[in-house]
């Protein structure tokens, strides 16, 4: 069924009042991530990081159902215009994806782009249960809050 | 997707928000069953599994066939397509990590004054 998974793409977009430079930086500081990289029921981020291309990175969730752990690896730092990184975690499959930031100033404003892909390498997944495997996924993010409406106010409140 | 789909979405994934209705869920991967089999299979009275099984049928993700006096549901899994949770997943993880950021810069710019 994966064909429509290989190329599942999530584009999110907002505009902020802060310069490109100062957003950019904020993907890449272990305490500017450790504040914003924690969704509603998350209590505390790790963030590590090497920040040039090829360095790794890690930012560990800690959440009720324990540490969740994304990393990856830098594959482009274009500051302040755009940032290219993979990404594994728990809702990947621990498999890499790839996400591509792009920060494009408008008037005093800058607009930051998550372009967010499966990677043609890795959209593979093994479906011999998958029902059962989707639950489970389910499962986790639900518990991570990923899929539960949450209110605007309580999604800014971190 | 459109504002219809996304709507939807959301019934879906409240539906699977709960421990119940996922293993109703499970149970009907197995095979279809009647209400009564379903029910008597949770520690938990007909009339809540029946809450349960409409919030599922709602969600399009069960069907229910009804012959005679037997009610026969059975798994619709299209609505679960696995693109579809991966992308309104992360669509929701990036909205909330985006907010979280304008909040970060906003609120660094405050102390610096």
């Amino acid at each position: 069924m994966n064909a429509a998974l290989a190329s599942a793409a999530v584009v999110v977009r907002r505009t902020i009042a802060a310069s490109a430079e100062e957003l950019f930086d904020a993907w890449l500081d272990p305490e500017a991530l450790a504040t914003w990289m924690r969704p509603g029921t998350i209590r505390s981020t790790v963030a590590k990081v090497e920040p040039r291309e090829g360095g790794s990175y890690e930012i560990t969730m800690f959440g009720q159902a324990g540490p969740i752990v994304h990393k990856g690896v830098y594959r482009r730092i274009d500051r302040p215009r755009r940032l290219v990184f993979t990404w594994a975690s728990p809702g990947t499959e621990l498999r890499d994806t790839l996400v591509t930031v792009d920060f494009l100033p408008v008037d005093r404003l800058t607009e930051v782009i998550v372009t967010h892909e499966q990677l043609p390498e890795s959209a593979r997944l093994s479906h011999s249960n998958g029902w059962t495997r989707g639950l489970e996924h389910l499962d986790q993010a639900c518990t991570q809050g990923l899929l539960k409406r949450t209110p605007r106010s309580q999604q800014n409140s971190i | 997707m459109g504002e219809y789909q996304s709507a939807r979405l959301d019934e879906v994934f409240n539906a699977l928000c709960d421990p119940t209705r996922r293993a109703i869920l499970a149970r009907l991967t197995d095979s279809d069953a009647r209400v009564t089999e379903v029910a008597s299979a949770f520690p938990i009275s007909l009339n809540s599994t029946s809450k349960h099984i409409r919030m599922l049928e709602r969600a399009g993700l069960v069907r229910r066939t009804i012959a005679g006096r037997d009610h026969v549901l059975s798994l619709n899994a299209a609505p679960l397509a696995e693109a579809q949770v991966w992308i309104e997943q992360y669509r929701r993880f990036w909205e909330g990590r985006l907010a979280a950021l304008e909040h970060y810069v906003t609120n660094k710019r405050r102390k610096r004054k």
